[in-house]
């Protein structure tokens, strides 16, 4: 047959007799199990786009066979290995193959999730209740009573239940086929094939997950002889593990399309915001009135009050007059309402480190943030709080300017509570003169690029912050 | 297809060397023409099955119970005898008769040159970096402070036709990462530090499989679930901890935006260029902080390469495996393993030096803590310590060779970071191997998501000089 080698060169380096035979004990099911799988792969005509997953058990070496592309996973992760090949290649026709062990034990969540995407894959799961490459241990699929090596006076519920992995899979959305087979006799083993063979139909049409689980023969670690194990698994495993399919809706299942993964520069350059236009620049230089070389702010308040925004306003702004800046967000452990600082700093030429320890500017947004930072704004800063909800910080440094805005109330007389950060970035801005007010209007303005409606709404409420610090600054 | 309904269907035929005797074909036979053996055959030990056709029907049912490819077989013309070229009959064995694949190369397609710098911040620019770089599947588990990466991968590949997949853990991430990378293209992902301890088994298989693969870590304080705050706890699990056996993979560590796009970037050649997986090691910070970006002048169309199992007839005979079973192979894999980390450790050694000219006192410190170093170096300048910056760009190899040029002018080596001395330890071990003199080292440590700021390393040089 040709979907096997004609020798099995990685057998041993091919030596002797083991060119033409396989790993498996005299009467396993996995050879028959690879040998209908051959003889599928060669009837859909699919053996140049077929890659193999080999899994860890004693099917590790199916790659010694086949030949096809074959890949060898970790124990357990051949759905998630398999995954990979098929989202690289959508063409190609990608076999996991795993024993118990692998699939039901180790491996039991990557087979779900793979199960539950849908995509087309055939999973061939041999069943033989034992783990047989390490010599005989319990299986997850263990029968109750059976003795293994690690169940010497026979599996208890205390080892948990035998797994009954195709029906589990059938109750999920994701496969379209499942079926149960066995080995054990002529009427079983054309049932076996033609499963097989479905399975990888199945994908070649691209129609979706089909899994079938084949109950098989370890004569050895059963010590029985192969014929006898046969009769072992028809009379033992059969009757928990029903044979039959237990769901198939491939009837229904319509063929998912792909598409070639795009390198067009254009779209590239779309999808992360890049443009080759150069805002003008407003500032006649970098603001050497708070420092010569690097002005450090801190914006702080609790999550929701817009700290972040502010912080990726001026850090824009700051990079598009052609400075360097950095802004450093920090949040409490909560999603929302916690704490949520920002350290922002402008550099004329490189911004050091990011964080602001002893920032020049503080803009707090309520009184715990002010009273945890103002103390921490060195000599000659500015403080900017929002005075609807808190008093002025208890001490400063020498020669602080200490503002309160009530950012809210102005936010809430403009009827929308939200702007009370743009009323502080406008605050802000005259309050330091950090850049022009053009400079953070246009910041503003690609801000609300995709949501130009609310630009007169934000441009109010810069002004509005503009003018209270004027007012204060004219008393 | 049954074999019963072919007319023509052939009688068995047996080759006994290739049959263990295991009977599934006597009890399939409806007939008795097939019998245990009773004599054990020369070649193998074993003890086949012997044949009586005189009432065979050639239903076929042996044959299709035979668990072995060479096994029972029907009798057809394939094994009749006839006249073939002497040529083809002993000519060498053939493994497979797909053909050789070759390798595919990459195509560079310019970008404009005047595009304006992005502002994004550090997860953000790797992931861009690796969109440059032809990176199209994505593979990740979301974790704190790392999933923005993945979040903007999520945004931006669909409209790409592009592939991210959110895996159901970190172990299926990098086994899908195994395939993906193992058919040979583009993959990464995004973690952190407890995620790449979950990884490390598939980072092991990919290592001795050779599968390339980008994996970004932005570090966060452990042990255990420890905290999201930036660290550098990672440094001893990258350098010498990837996974079991004899591993190694260069570990890049950026120090800013516009590092983390360049080194992800740079990062897919190596690991393309090495088969070998490739970690960009940021920390917490480096992950959050928004800086500015410039754009690289073109990007990458990925080639395919000659070994992938990419599951077309070209690459039919490729294998992806770590395997080998023979106490010889395995030692001779692993010494060509690590004739790659050698060839690794002479050409890729990447270091950055600030002021390093006639310094005396070496301060040495990589991602974040680095850019504390440098303002602690422009301080100590001020006040006229002949101080400098060494910051190793690659931890694994350590960059021994530019170091140990500076080493004789220094008095003193101070390395800053944000671990109890893994950076330090690295440097130990460098220094050990390269055989080299150097000054004392002193420290400066923090952990748990305290990073160094540039007044304590100031004052701890000047501590230091002050007692000299």
């Amino acid at each position: 047959m040709t979907v096997f080698y004609e020798n099995f060169e990685r057998h041993a380096h091919g030596e002797g007799l083991k060119a033409h035979s396989t790993h498996y004990c005299p009467g396993c099911g996995h050879g028959l199990a690879h040998r209908y799988l051959g003889e599928a792969i060669e009837a859909l005509g699919i053996q140049d786009r077929t890659v193999a997953i080999s899994p860890v058990g004693c099917a590790v070496f199916m790659y010694y066979y086949f030949d096809v592309g074959n890949s060898q996973a970790a124990h357990g992760r051949a759905p998630a290995v398999a995954l990979g090949h098929k989202l690289a290649n959508p063409e190609s026709i990608v076999i996991s193959y795993q024993g118990d062990g692998d699939l039901a034990s180790i491996g039991l969540a990557e087979i779900m999730h793979a199960a539950q995407m849908g995509l087309p894959l055939s999973v061939i799961f041999i069943n033989n209740a034992t783990y047989a490459m390490t010599g005989g241990q319990m299986a997850p699929t263990t029968l109750i009573g059976q003795k293994t090596a690690t169940t010497p006076e026979g599996r208890t519920t205390f080892a948990g239940q035998p797994l009954k992995v195709a029906e589990l899979m059938a109750q999920l959305d994701g496969p379209i086929y499942v079926e149960r087979v066995a080995l054990y006799d002529n009427k079983q083993r054309v049932k076996a094939r033609k499963a097989i063979e479905k399975a990888l139909r199945l994908q070649v049409e691209h129609k979706g997950f089909s899994f079938v689980e084949v109950l098989s023969e370890c004569p050895v670690q059963l010590k029985l002889d192969p014929v006898e194990a046969q009769a072992w698994v028809k009379a033992n495993m059969a009757p928990v593990f029903t044979l039959g399919v237990k769901k198939d809706t491939s009837a229904d299942a319509t063929p998912r399309e792909w598409h070639r993964p795009s390198f067009d520069p254009e779209l590239l350059m779309g999808q992360i915001g890049a443009s080759p236009d150069h805002p003008e620049r407003h500032a006649a230089g970098f603001p050497v009135h708070l420092d010569a070389d690097d002005v450090s702010l801190k914006l702080a308040g609790a999550g929701g009050d817009g700290a972040q925004t502010v912080a990726a306003l001026l850090t824009e702004a700051g990079i598009r007059e052609g400075f360097d800046a950095t802004h450093i967000p920090s949040y409490g452990p909560e999603s929302r309402g916690g704490t949520s600082y920002a350290d922002v700093h402008i550099a004329r030429e490189e911004v050091l480190s990011p964080a602001s320890p002893d920032p020049h500017v503080l803009l707090a947004f309520n009184a715990l943030s002010l009273r945890k930072f103002g103390p921490s704004v060195r000599p000659g800063g500015v403080i900017l709080y929002d005075s609807t909800v808190a008093e002025a910080p208890p001490a400063v440094a020498e020669g602080v300017r200490v503002l309160g805005v009530p950012f809210a109330r102005l936010a809430h007389d403009l009827g929308a509570a939200v702007v009370k950060n743009v009323v502080a970035l406008g605050a802000l801005q005259a309050a330091t003169g950090l850049f022009p007010p053009a400079t953070l209007r246009t910041a503003l303005a690609r801000h609300l690029a995709k949501k130009p409606e609310l630009l007169p709404l934000n441009e109010q409420a810069f002004a509005a912050g503009v003018e209270a610090v004027a007012r204060l600054m004219a008393r | 297809m049954s074999p019963r309904a072919r007319p023509d269907a052939p009688h068995p035929h047996l080759t006994s060397a290739y049959c263990k005797g295991c009977g599934r074909c006597v009890d399939a036979c409806p007939k008795h023409c097939i019998e245990p053996g009773t004599a054990i055959d020369p070649l193998s030990g074993l003890v086949p099955v012997t044949l009586d056709l005189e009432a065979c029907t050639a239903c076929g049912l042996c044959y299709e119970a035979c668990p072995e490819p060479f096994g029972l077989h029907p009798d057809d013309e394939q094994h009749a005898w006839e006249l073939s070229d002497p040529k083809e009959h002993f000519g060498p064995r053939r493994e497979s008769s797909a053909p050789v694949a070759v390798d595919r190369p990459s195509r560079l397609i310019p970008l404009p040159s005047d595009l304006a710098p992005l502002i994004i911040k550090g997860t953000y620019a790797s992931a861009i970096g690796a969109l440059l770089a032809g990176c199209r599947h994505f593979f990740g588990y979301p974790i704190t402070p790392s999933t923005e990466g993945a979040e903007l991968m999520a945004k931006v590949l669909p409209g790409l036709e592009g592939v991210f997949v959110q895996a159901c853990s970190e172990v299926a991430t990098i086994n899908h990462m195994y395939g993906c990378g193992g058919a040979g293209l583009r993959t990464m992902t995004f973690t952190s530090s407890p995620g790449l301890s979950l990884m490390l088994e598939g980072v092991s298989y990919m290592i001795g499989a050779e599968v390339p693969g980008v994996i970004v870590n932005i570090m966060r304080g452990g042990p255990g679930l420890g905290n999201i705050g930036p660290a550098q706890s990672d440094i001893r699990l990258v350098c010498r901890g990837l996974g079991h056996g004899n591993t190694h993979a260069i570990v890049l560590a950026p120090a800013n935006p516009q590092e983390m796009l360049d080194l992800t970037m740079l990062a897919f050649d190596l690991a393309f260029a090495y088969r070998n997986p490739v970690v960009v090691l940021g920390d917490g910070y480096l992950g959050q902080v928004t800086g500015k970006v410039a754009l690289p002048d073109h990007l990458v169309e990925p080639g395919l390469p000659a070994w992938a199992v990419y599951g077309d007839r070209e690459h039919r005979r490729n294998l992806i495996s770590s395997i080998e079973l023979g106490e010889a192979d395995l030692e001779a894999r692993n010494l060509e393993l690590q004739a790659k980390y050698d060839r690794m450790t002479a050409n890729e050694q990447r270091s950055d030096s600030f002021r390093c000219e006639d310094a005396e006192v070496l301060l040495l410190a990589a991602n974040t803590p680095a850019r504390m170093a440098k303002a602690a170096v422009q301080r100590l300048r001020a006040q006229g310590v002949k101080a400098g910056l060494f910051r190793p760009v690659t931890l694994w190899p350590f960059p021994m060779d530019a170091l140990a040029a500076l080493l004789p002018q220094a008095r003193r080596l101070m390395v800053v970071e944000a671990s109890l001395g893994q950076l330090e330890d690295e440097l130990r071990l460098a220094l050990s191997h390269a055989g080299v003199a150097h000054p004392p080292i002193e420290h400066v440590q923090h952990t748990g998501g305290v990073l160094p700021q540039p007044d304590e390393i100031v004052q701890a040089v000047l501590r230091q000089e002050g007692a000299r």
